[in-house]
C-alpha cells in the first residue's frame, strides 16, 4: 500500500550517502584535531564529551535535514520552500547539539512541528504518504524521543512526570493514525481498494485490446464451465480455500497450475459464491508466481492485474487485517504481499466489469440471497 | 588542550545513555505495536481470531512500555527480557525476509523490523550497556 514515490527515490540514495558522510566527517574532524587545529580541537572535544544519546539525536536530525534537502528537487511551491527551511533547521540544530546550550527546546519544537506538518499535508491530500516520507517520520519520532529524554529531571510534582511519560507515545500513536487516515482518505489511482494495488496501464483500451479482453473472457468462460459442480473441480485437483465470515467468496486453488501464465485451460483458482442453494461458480483467478511480477495484460487497462499489499495475515485462522503505515501487524500475524492476480468474472459484474479486482457488492448481495 | 563544551555541560545525562537510548526505542516499538493491536479490533468483528491477536498485541505493547520504564531504571531483569524479546523479533523478521511473501519490502519495514531491534540489542549488549546494568552502577531502588 505504501510504495516509494518516484520523486522520492533519490532521497533514499541520499540517506545512505549522508550516513557515510556523517561518519567520514567525524573521522576528518578527529584527524584535524590531531593536527592541533584550534577550531577542530574545540569541535571534536565537544563531540567527544557529549553523551551517546545526544550524538544519536543529533545524527538523526542531521539525517532528516539531509533527506529534506534531497527531496526539494521533486517538489515545488510552498512544499519545496518548507523542505528547504526544515532541512536547514535540522542541520543547524544537529550541529548546535554539540556547541550550544539552547538547542534542546528548539529541537523539540522543530521535530513536533515537522511531524505535525507532514500529517496535515497527508490528510489534506497535498502529499501522498510513501515509504520515504514515513521512514523520515520514524527517524524524527525517535530523535524526538531521545531529545525529550535529555531533559534534566525537574519538578517531580503532578502533572510533569505523567506528561513526560505519555507525551512521546501519544505523539507516535497520533502520527501513525494520522498517516494512516491520510493514506486511506486519498488513495492514488492505482489503488482499487485498501490493500489492492493495480498494474500500471494506459488509460484507454485500443480496439485490439478490447477484442483481446473479449476473447479472454469467452475462453475462460468456456474452459471453466466444466467446474460448475465443485466436486468436478476437486476431482481435477482444485482445493477449496478456507471458509471466512469476512468473505462469502471461496477460492479453489490448484497448485499444479502454478507455472501456467494466463492460460484459460489452467487457471490458478476458481471462484465460487456461497448462495442459498450451494456454491455457484462465478469466475476464475489467474495468478503469477512472485510479488511484483505483473502478468501479460492483453486487454490493456481492461485486464489490469492487481496484487494485495499491506495485509496482515494470520496463519492461525487464515484471517486478514491491514498493517499500519509503519509496517506493523498484530502479534501472531505477518505482513504479506500476494503475487499479482487477475479475476475473470463469468457472471454480470455490473459497472465494475468482468476483470475487476472485486466482485460488485450489489451482485455479491444478490448472489448470496439467491 | 581540552575545552569542556556547553553541550557537554548541559547535555550531561542524569543516567547512562545506553539504557535511555534502548528505552526510547522500546517505547517507539511499543507505541507502534499498540496501534497495530488497536487497528485489528474492527477486523475482529468478522475475524474471530483477530480478537485474540488484537488483545494479545495490546497487552504486549503495555508490557513493553513497562519494560522500557524499568530499562531506564537500570533493572537487570528488564534488560534480560528486552534482549530476549528483541532477539526473537529480529530472528523472526530475518526468517520472514527469506520467505517469498513480501514481508520486508522497502526502508520502513527494514527500519522497524530489523534496524530498531538490532539497535536495542546493540545498546544493551555494548560495553556501555553492560556497564550501566552492572550491579555496581545500579541506582538506589528506594529513590
Amino acid at each position: 500500500m505504501y510504495d516509494i514515490a518516484t520523486d522520492h527515490a533519490g532521497a533514499l540514495s541520499a540517506a545512505i550517502v549522508l550516513v557515510v558522510v556523517l561518519w567520514l566527517s567525524v573521522r576528518v574532524l578527529r584527524w584535524l584535531a590531531g593536527r592541533r587545529i584550534g577550531w577542530a580541537i574545540r569541535l571534536f572535544d565537544a563531540y567527544a564529551a557529549a553523551p551517546a544519546i545526544t550524538k544519536l539525536a543529533a545524527a538523526l536530525m542531521l539525517l532528516s535535514g539531509g533527506l529534506h534537502l534531497a527531496l526539494v528537487p521533486g517538489h515545488e511551491g510552498i512544499t519545496a520552500l518548507l523542505f528547504v527551511i526544515d532541512g536547514v533547521g535540522f542541520i543547524v540544530l544537529g550541529i548546535a547539539a554539540f556547541v550550544s546550550r539552547w538547542w534542546r527546546r528548539p529541537a523539540i519544537l522543530w521535530l513536533v512541528a515537522t511531524i505535525l506538518a507532514y500529517i496535515v499535508w497527508v490528510i489534506a491530500g497535498w502529499e501522498t504518504p510513501d515509504q520515504v516520507g514515513i521512514a523520515c517520520k520514524l527517524i524524527e519520532l525517535v530523535a524526538l524521543g531521545l531529545v525529550m529524554r535529555l531533559a534534566q529531571p525537574g519538578r517531580r510534582t503532578w502533572p510533569r512526570p505523567i506528561w513526560r511519560a505519555v507525551a512521546f507515545p501519544t505523539m507516535t500513536v497520533g502520527a501513525t493514525i494520522g498517516i494512516w487516515v491520510g493514506g486511506l482518505a486519498h488513495p492514488d489511482a492505482l489503488h482499487a481498494h485498501a490493500g489492492a494495488v493495480l498494474q500500471p496501464a494506459s488509460a484507454v483500451a485500443t480496439p485490439t485490446e478490447q477484442d483481446a479482453a473479449k476473447q479472454l473472457l469467452a475462453a475462460t468462460r468456456a474452459s471453466i464451465a466444466r467446474y460448475e459442480d465443485p466436486a468436478a473441480a476437486i476431482a481435477a485437483g482444485y482445493k477449496p480455500g478456507p471458509v471466512s465470515n469476512a468473505d462469502p467468496l471461496r477460492h479453489f486453488e490448484n497448485k499444479a497450475n502454478a507455472n501456467a501464465v494466463l492460460d484459460p485451460n489452467h487457471p490458478q483458482a476458481l471462484v465460487y459464491a456461497q448462495t442459498k442453494h450451494g456454491l455457484q461458480l462465478i469466475g476464475a483467478m489467474y495468478q503469477m508466481k512472485r510479488p511484483g511480477q505483473w502478468g501479460p495484460d492483453p486487454g490493456g487497462p481492461l485486464t489490469q492485474w492487481h496484487q494485495h499489499e499491506g495485509i496482515c495475515f494470520s496463519p492461525f485462522g487464515i484471517e486478514f487485517s491491514f498493517e499500519t503505515p509503519f509496517w506493523t501487524c498484530p502479534v501472531g500475524s505477518t505482513s504479506i504481499t500476494t503475487p499479482p492476480m487477475l479475476h475473470v468474472w463469468i457472471v454480470d459484474n455490473g459497472k465494475n466489469g468482468p476483470f475487476a479486482a472485486d466482485l460488485d457488492k450489489t451482485v455479491q448481495r444478490e448472489l448470496q440471497g439467491s | 588542550m581540552s575545552i569542556t563544551s556547553p553541550a557537554a555541560r548541559t547535555n550531561q545525562a542524569p543516567s547512562p545513555s545506553a539504557p535511555e537510548i534502548a528505552s526510547v526505542l522500546v517505547v517507539t516499538q511499543a507505541s507502534l505495536s499498540l496501534v497495530a493491536g488497536l487497528s485489528a479490533i474492527p477486523f475482529g468483528i468478522v475475524e474471530p481470531g483477530f480478537r485474540v491477536l488484537s488483545l494479545v498485541t495490546i497487552l504486549i505493547a503495555i508490557g513493553m512500555f513497562w519494560l522500557a520504564r524499568n530499562l531506564r531504571r537500570q533493572r537487570r531483569w528488564a534488560r534480560r527480557w528486552v534482549i530476549a524479546i528483541e532477539a526473537l523479533s529480529l530472528a523472526t523478521s530475518l526468517l520472514l525476509m527469506l520467505l517469498p511473501i513480501g514481508a520486508i519490502r522497502g526502508p520502513v519495514p527494514v527500519l522497524v523490523n530489523l534496524a530498531m531491534p538490532a539497535a536495542v540489542l546493540g545498546a544493551l549488549l555494548s560495553r556501555a550497556g553492560r556497564r550501566a546494568f552492572a550491579p555496581a552502577s545500579m541506582p538506589d531502588r528506594k529513590g
